[in-house]
Parts: C-alpha cells; structure tokens; sequence
C-alpha cells in the first residue's frame, strides 16, 4: 500500500471528522478534511486525493453531485459513508461513479479494508490491466478463459465465465445489478435479476470450496455482488 | 288514507251501491207476488249491509236511501208511486228505513275502525322494519340509504333527498334516490333531521298527492326522528373507536418509550461504564480486562445501532410505507447469505439449510427477507441452548405457496404465548433476562404480511419452530424457468 496515499474526507459531523482524522493519520495517510461539498470539490482540485470518502448529507450539496462531479475529471475511488441504508441510496451513489458504500455507524477495520481494497483496484485501472486474477486458490485466466482451483480446471458455461470475468475484473467493487445484468445479458435484460440469482447461486457451486462461506463472490444485498479476494 | 288516494274508485263505489241496489230490485220484483211485504223489506237489508261492509259508510247510506225509493216504488201499494195507502206499509217503510241507516252506520264504523287498525298494523310494521334495520349500522351512508329506501316505498314518494350535516364537516354528505337525477321542481315537504342535541340536517320529498293528516304526518316525523338517531347512533360509535384507537395507541407508545428507554440505556451503561474506565487508566494497558471492555463496547455499540434500525422498521411497517421491493429471488440464497453473516455470531449453535434445489424462485424483497431469517435466527440464538441446531428449511406447501420453516431445539413456549409472541414488546420470560429490542418478532410479522404471507410458530415434538409462507404468484405470474446451458469451456 502507498503509505501517504491522499485521503480527502467530506463529512459536516465534526466527530466523525475528528475520529477519521486522528486514525486515517494514526494509519500514515495524508489527511485532508472539509465539511462542505463545495469546500471539498475545491480541495480536490487544488491537491488531487488519492480516495474520497464521502458523506450523502451535506449542508450545501447533495452527496450524489458531489459524486458525479468529481467524476467529471478524476477516476479516483469515492467510498459514500452515509446514515442512509435504502437499498436506493445505495444503487443511486453507485451509479453516480461511488465505488463503495458504508453505513454509518461503521467498524474502522471495515472502512480500512474498503479503503485498501479502493486503492488496489485505482492501481490497477491506472497501471495494466491484470489478466489473470489470483483469488486463494482460484486462478481466473481472462483472456484465456480458463478457471482453475488448486490447479483442477473449473467447467463453467458462456454466461457464468462472462459473469465470473465481468466481477473478477472489478475486484473489490460493488456492482450493481443493474450493471452486471446490463454487461453480462445486454441493457434488453437489465430487469431480469432472477438470471443472475440463479447464475450466482451456480457459479458459488462450482467456484466455492463451501458456498455458503461466500468468500469470494459476496452478495451485497439489494444492490448488487462484488467480487473479493481475501487477505 | 284510502278514500282519499282515489276519487275515482269512490266514485265507483257509490256507483256499484246503487247497482247492488238496482240488481237486487230487479230479482225482488220476480218474487214480488210471492214474498210479503216485511220479507222483501228484511231481503233489502242485506244489500244494503253488504255495501256498507265492502264500499264504505257513504255508498252504504245512499243504498240505504237507493233501496228506501225503490223499495216504496216498486214493492209498497200502490206499485210504481212513492205515494203509502196502508198504516202497516207506512211502518214497515219507516222501520225498514231506520234498520238500513242504523246498519249501515254501525257496519261503516266497524268498517272504518277495522281501516284505522289495518292502517295503525302497518304503521307499525313499516317502523318496526325502519328500526330493525337500521339498528347496528356502522356507516352514515348507509343509514341515509335505508332511511330514504324505506321512506320512498311506505310514502309512495316520486323522489326524496336527504342532506345530512354531520357533528365534523368530513360527516356532511347528500343523498337522493332515485339516485343521481336532479329534483323535478321544489320539493313538496321539508321535514328536518333533528335529535335532542339539535338539527342534523332534512329531508325534502316529491310527492304529487299531499300528505294525509294526522296518521301519514306522524309516521313522517317518526321516520325522520327514528333516522336522526341513528345518524347520531353511528357518529357517537364513530368518535368512540377513535378515541380508543387514541388511547391504545397512546398505551403502545408509552409502552414503547418505556420499553427504548430502558433498551438504549443498558447498552449506554455499558459503554459508558467501559469507555470511563479505559480512561481513567485503571486498566493495564495490554490486559484481557482492555480487551473484554473494548469487546463490550463494540458489541453494545452494535446492539444499539440494530435497537434503532428496528424501531425504524417497525415505523415504516405501523405507517404502511414498507413496501416490499419484490424480484424473483431463490429463499436458499437468501438463507445463506444471513447464514455467511450470522456464522460469528451463531459459533455456539450449528446451522443448517435444508433447501432443495428446485424450489421455485419466490417474488420477495431480498433485503426484508433477509431480515426476517435474521431476526427468527437471532430469536432462535437466544433460547435454544448452546450446541444444538437451527435449521432453515422450505418446501412447496402447494402449486400457489412456499413454506418457510426455522426450527430450533429450544424449549417449547406455552400454548397461550405462541399467537402472542409476534406483538410488539411481547416477551415469554422476564424482560430482563433476554437482550434484545423485543421488536424483531413483529418486524418479522410486519414483513411477511406485507408480502401476502402468513407468519405463525408451533412447538415440536423435539424443539420449537417459526413457519411462514408465501406465495408463489405475483401479480398472478408464476416463478420463471431459466433456460440450462451447457459447459462450453
């Protein structure tokens, strides 16, 4: 990890912004605060953070356009913190360009994995794409299409491989329903959310050693999947 | 009332007197040579009584007075003059004369006295019919409806309206039968709704004769008064359930607070208790003590969040605003995803999915199910004992309904708790023994119901279980079939 990665918290409650600052510094990042929307649209443009972690509620603003903002110019990962826990909070801040989502009251370990998991995946959108992905012992060949666990080749059908590719290559990322059903069935399919119950449930066979431990395909529930690898 | 709804048929009544009259004359003459004067006299009686009884007092003294002529003319000597030769004629005349009038007088008044009983017996009846049915009505339309059906049959009315001003300005209402035409011209009477505590409101009626007096005007105002009442029967009923709706709700919210105050506070306590002694450094800093006191306040922190999330839920789910977001979803993997969630927290019991593949995918909202197994698992936690199982089990009930079933080996819960259970704040053991909101159960209630399902839990011969089930359809369309692919790759 880039240990003075640039976080910029946007967040109007004073204690969460105390606390994130005393650990986010305690835990060697750079820390920059603000308690607006405009006030943090500017600090991102003067020093380009390296993460954004962003609260929905703001005094001026509402989170969802800071969010599509900042995504006009930077690709950098926006992790949403929020009281909000509707599932349509959810999905919105994720369509909006957010990467992740947390419910407030969160545990610091949590929002730590989220945050190291969001600066893996910027690494690797900026840098070359990874074609094969490693999760413990499964290997996910891309472009040759190939999974294998513990060297043993894992059968898949067309549709789980594309499935299993399009969150693979996503790694760490909420996807939405929305958007898998969109890339995996086509936008002609994009309600149809029993296809990809149905593909996950058999995709976790094949894939999970024990599928109901979900180690690497994780539901995130009534939003969408993401795809995980443990440390 | 008779007499006077017809001109015409009274007329014909007298009309038909004087033909009695005429008719009998007629046969009279045959036997003229036979019969002697006081028979023919006495035969003429009868007519004459017979009008009486079926015509009336009126056609009964101009028969009298009809049979009187032609008795005289034709029947006393000389025949054809009403002129009297004999003294025992003359009698015999003036007798039969008096008989007829005195005949008909009394049979007129029997007759008329048998019409006013007849008209009192349905008086009566019309108003027996009024009050019985619009005793036990709830609604102040349908009062308005009875009153105005019965009003416009037992005063033959062409049209009624009634215009009704209730105690609130939302009870105020109008209506007419024949329904939805408009009134013909003014309306001929105006009768008022009115009660002790004063006017409610009137009646207005269409009716081309006028009203009879006094037996008709009475009956109208009993009607009226006996409509007023229950107008005002059904309003006081109405206020009354509002205010005990009031009052029970008033009772569940000072039964909620109680109930929050004391679950946000324990958790409070202890984090309070926790944080406090961390800081006053009585702690050693690398000690099992730091470490339960931080577990502590973690785990409370946790307790209180979910405390909120529940009575957000049960907020939602009292208002209506839970509506279920529903997407066909397989209830396995619902099951499993809680299953994955809850292994930390459920390390002490074994859980298990005993689902079968080919269940069909169910129309439920993923996250409110997912609630409900969470709260049925964590209820299951608290009173199974610690190594025993909890399974997650659904089968096809029939064609239309799953049934969801979780089964722990836990105590049964007696008889009279197990409808009760699934009220808000409803606990079988002392509060204070058993953590939690005392809200999860009804959450889960609110939920199924919210899906068209039905919640209930039994005791097993071995354990204790909560069931549900939920429909297959929705809106009428049954679970899809996916198409199966094969292994290309």
């Amino acid at each position: 990890m880039n240990p003075a990665a640039h976080i910029l918290v946007i967040d109007d409650e004073p204690q969460i912004l105390r606390a994130l600052r005393t650990i986010l510094t305690e835990k060697k990042f750079r820390v920059s605060i603000a308690n607006r929307g405009e006030e943090g649209l500017a600090l991102a443009a003067a020093n380009p953070p390296d993460i954004v972690i962003l609260d929905l509620g703001l005094p001026d603003m509402d989170g969802f356009e800071v969010c599509a903002r900042l995504r006009e110019w930077t690709q950098a990962p926006i992790i949403v913190l929020s009281v909000r826990d509707s599932e349509r909070d959810k999905v919105a801040a994720l369509d909006k360009g957010a990467d992740d989502y947390l419910i407030k009251p969160f545990g610091i370990e949590e929002l730590l994995a989220r945050v190291r998991v969001a600066l893996r995946h910027s690494a690797q959108a900026q840098g070359q794409k990874e074609t094969v992905v490693k999760a413990g012992p499964l290997i996910i060949d891309l472009p040759r299409h190939v999974v294998r666990r513990d060297g043993a080749e894992i059968k898949l059908t067309a549709t789980e491989f594309k499935l299993l590719a399009y969150l693979a290559a996503n790694t760490g990322r909420v996807l939405t329903h929305q958007s898998i059903l969109t890339h995996v069935w086509g936008a002609a399919e994009a309600d149809h959310i029993e296809y990809l119950r149905v593909y996950m449930r058999q995709l976790r066979k094949k894939l999970e050693a024990d599928p109901e431990s979900r180690r690497y395909l994780l539901t995130e529930p009534g939003v969408g999947y993401r795809f995980l690898i443990d440390e | 009332m008779r007499h006077s709804t017809a001109p015409l048929q009274s007329l014909l009544h007298y009309v038909l007197a004087i033909l009695t009259i005429a008719v009998t004359t007629v046969l009279l003459n045959f036997l003229r040579d036979v019969l002697d004067t006081p028979l023919i006299a006495l035969l003429f009686l009868l007519p004459v009584g017979l009008s009486t009884a079926y015509w009336g007092l009126g056609p009964g003294i101009l028969a009298a007075l009809c049979a009187f002529l032609t008795f005289n003319y034709f029947f006393i000597q000389p025949y054809y003059t009403f002129r009297v030769h004999q003294t025992g004629d003359l009698l015999v005349l003036t007798v039969f004369f008096v008989v007829a009038a005195v005949i008909s007088q009394l049979v007129g008044q029997a007759r008329s006295g048998l019409a006013a009983a007849t008209a009192r017996e349905r008086e009566a009846t019309q108003l027996y019919e009024l009050s019985t049915s619009l005793a036990g009505l709830q609604d102040d339309q349908a009062v308005a409806r009875i009153l105005a059906g019965q009003a416009l049959q037992a005063f033959r009315l062409e049209r009624i309206e009634l215009s009704v001003a209730g105690p609130l300005p939302v009870n105020a209402f109008e209506f007419s039968l024949p329904p939805a035409s408009a009134a013909p011209r003014k309306p001929e009477r105006i009768v008022p709704l009115q009660t002790a505590r004063g006017p409610l409101g009137e009646i207005r009626l269409w009716r081309i004769e006028p009203l009879a007096q006094p037996a008709e005007e009475r009956m109208l105002r009993i009607f009226a008064s006996q409509g007023a009442m229950a107008l005002e029967r059904v309003w006081l009923g109405q206020s009354e359930t509002r205010a005990r709706v009031l009052e029970e709700s008033d009772r569940l919210k000072s039964a909620l607070l109680s109930s929050v105050s004391h679950e946000l506070r324990t958790p409070l306590a202890t984090i309070k208790a926790a944080v406090s002694s961390l800081r006053g450094g009585q702690v050693p800093w690398k000690s099992a003590a730091r470490e339960d006191l931080l577990a502590a306040v973690d785990d409370e922190t946790d307790h209180l969040n979910r405390l909120v999330g529940n009575l957000l839920d049960m907020s939602r789910i009292e208002s209506g605003a839970l509506k279920p977001q529903r997407q066909w979803n397989l209830i396995s993997e619902i099951a499993s995803g809680v299953l994955a969630r809850m292994r930390q927290a459920a390390q002490s019991h074994r859980l298990v999915i005993d689902i079968s593949e080919d269940l069909p995918l169910v129309p439920v909202d993923y996250v409110q199910m997912e609630q409900v197994f969470t709260n049925l698992i964590s209820n299951s936690l608290k009173y199974a004992p610690p190594d025993t199982t909890i399974r997650i089990s659904a089968r096809k009930q029939d064609a239309l309904t799953v049934l969801v079933q979780v089964s722990n080996q836990g105590p049964p819960v007696p008889e009279e708790h197990l409808d009760r259970i699934f009220d808000k704040f409803y606990r079988v053991t002392a509060a204070d023994r058993v953590t939690g909101t005392g809200l999860g159960l009804s959450i889960c209630k609110g939920i199924i119901e919210a899906h068209g399902g039905h919640i209930w839990a039994e005791n097993l011969p071995d354990g204790f279980s909560f069931n549900f089930t939920l429909p297959f359809l929705w809106d009428g369309a049954p679970p899809p079939r996916l198409p199966l692919e094969s292994e290309t790759t």
